[in-house]
């Protein structure tokens, strides 16, 4: 049976407020040796969305544009691409490769309770070779 | 291939017969303490000793063996080595169940979702490096099995520094709560690492024969 996204998703999830400053954001990246945060709502109108290296790099620094003034509601990348904690490893795959996304954030009703990354599907593959 | 490799004799045929038997008992000892944090029942973790015991009498029947002349000399030392490096996996696991037994249990259930995915990791290791030893001696590809072990390895260290992160915040006023959580989670994640090595080691083996 193809195996559950929540059994190989990352539970630790790294949040940034939606007014806080693309260099806020640049220091908990370093900090946490991550590549993306979750941006918070600004208020219950608001959607979550997404800020990655990614984002930083081609929105304010290739442009020089100053991570101290920037705020992170304008480059964050929205709506969240997100499954049921349900999902395969398979649909995730399926998902990521549609939209060319490095990431796909997992749900388990209305909240976020994970995310999975390339590289956590790729040890999901080397570790499922290696158990075979 | 290491049969082949080495004479494929009776005696070498026994030991690693032996020493699989004694990987599969160490996998049993994982899937037991898993049990054990599941049910948090304090008797199940008496299964521990019972493999460990059983365990020790096959380590030693593997030294004798190869004590009777099983292996070539330079390859005696690799085997030796590898079965002791195992060993230590199973001091971990006793100190892992023998700490939980006088774990506060309330300050267990804070973590025990963080204790449980340890707890499979360290199984899915088990599993994988028993894999590795047939591997080894089947000449397969050792180096994924290798390679999936140093992954999971790498997992564990991420969610010890997340329990200890949550550690750290909390008030603990007795010091032998504080000693037996510590000495715990130390014992538990310590298997991980063992894991690892005992798998590099064997990947040297392997190495060592091409």
């Amino acid at each position: 049976m193809a195996k559950k996204i929540y059994e190989i998703m990352n539970t630790k999830l790294e949040t940034i407020p939606a007014d806080a400053t693309v260099y806020e954001a640049i220091e908990k990246l370093i900090d946490k040796r991550i590549r993306s945060l979750l941006v918070l709502p600004k208020d219950e109108k608001d959607r979550p969305g997404v800020v990655t290296v990614r984002n930083i790099i081609f929105k304010v620094l290739a442009k020089n544009l100053d991570p101290h003034k920037v705020k992170i509601s304008e480059i964050s990348s929205k709506p969240l691409i997100t499954v049921s904690k349900e999902a395969t490893v398979e649909d995730v795959l399926a998902l990521m490769e549609k939209y060319n996304i490095a990431r796909v954030f997992i749900k388990e009703g209305d909240e976020i309770v994970g995310v999975v990354s390339f590289f956590d599907i790729m040890a999901h593959i080397l570790i499922e070779r290696a158990k075979s | 291939m290491l049969e082949k490799l080495l004479g494929g004799g009776k005696l070498e045929k026994k030991v690693l017969d032996t020493t699989k038997k004694y990987l599969q008992i160490l996998r049993s000892a994982m899937e037991c303490l898993k049990n054990v944090f599941l049910t948090e029942n304090i008797e199940g973790t008496y299964c521990i000793d019972a493999l460990e015991r059983e365990a020790d009498s096959l380590r030693r029947e593997i030294i004798s063996i190869i004590y009777e002349g099983a292996f070539l000399p330079y390859i005696r030392p690799n085997i030796c080595n590898f079965i002791e490096i195992t060993e230590k996996a199973f001091d971990a696991l006793k100190t892992c169940a023998f700490e939980f037994r006088y774990l506060n249990k309330d300050l267990f259930q804070k973590i025990k979702e963080d204790v449980l995915r340890i707890a499979n990791i360290n199984l899915d290791m088990s599993e994988i490096l028993i894999k590795a030893f047939s591997a080894l001696i089947e000449k397969n590809n050792i180096r994924e099995k290798n390679l999936a072990i140093r992954i999971y390895e790498k997992r564990v260290d991420e969610i010890k520094s997340d329990i200890a992160d949550k550690i750290r915040k909390w008030e603990i006023t007795n010091f032998w709560d504080g000693k037996n959580i510590s000495e715990f989670i130390e014992a538990l994640t310590k298997i991980s690492d063992i894991i690892e090595d005992a798998s590099d080691y064997l990947y040297i083996i392997d190495l060592s024969l091409k």
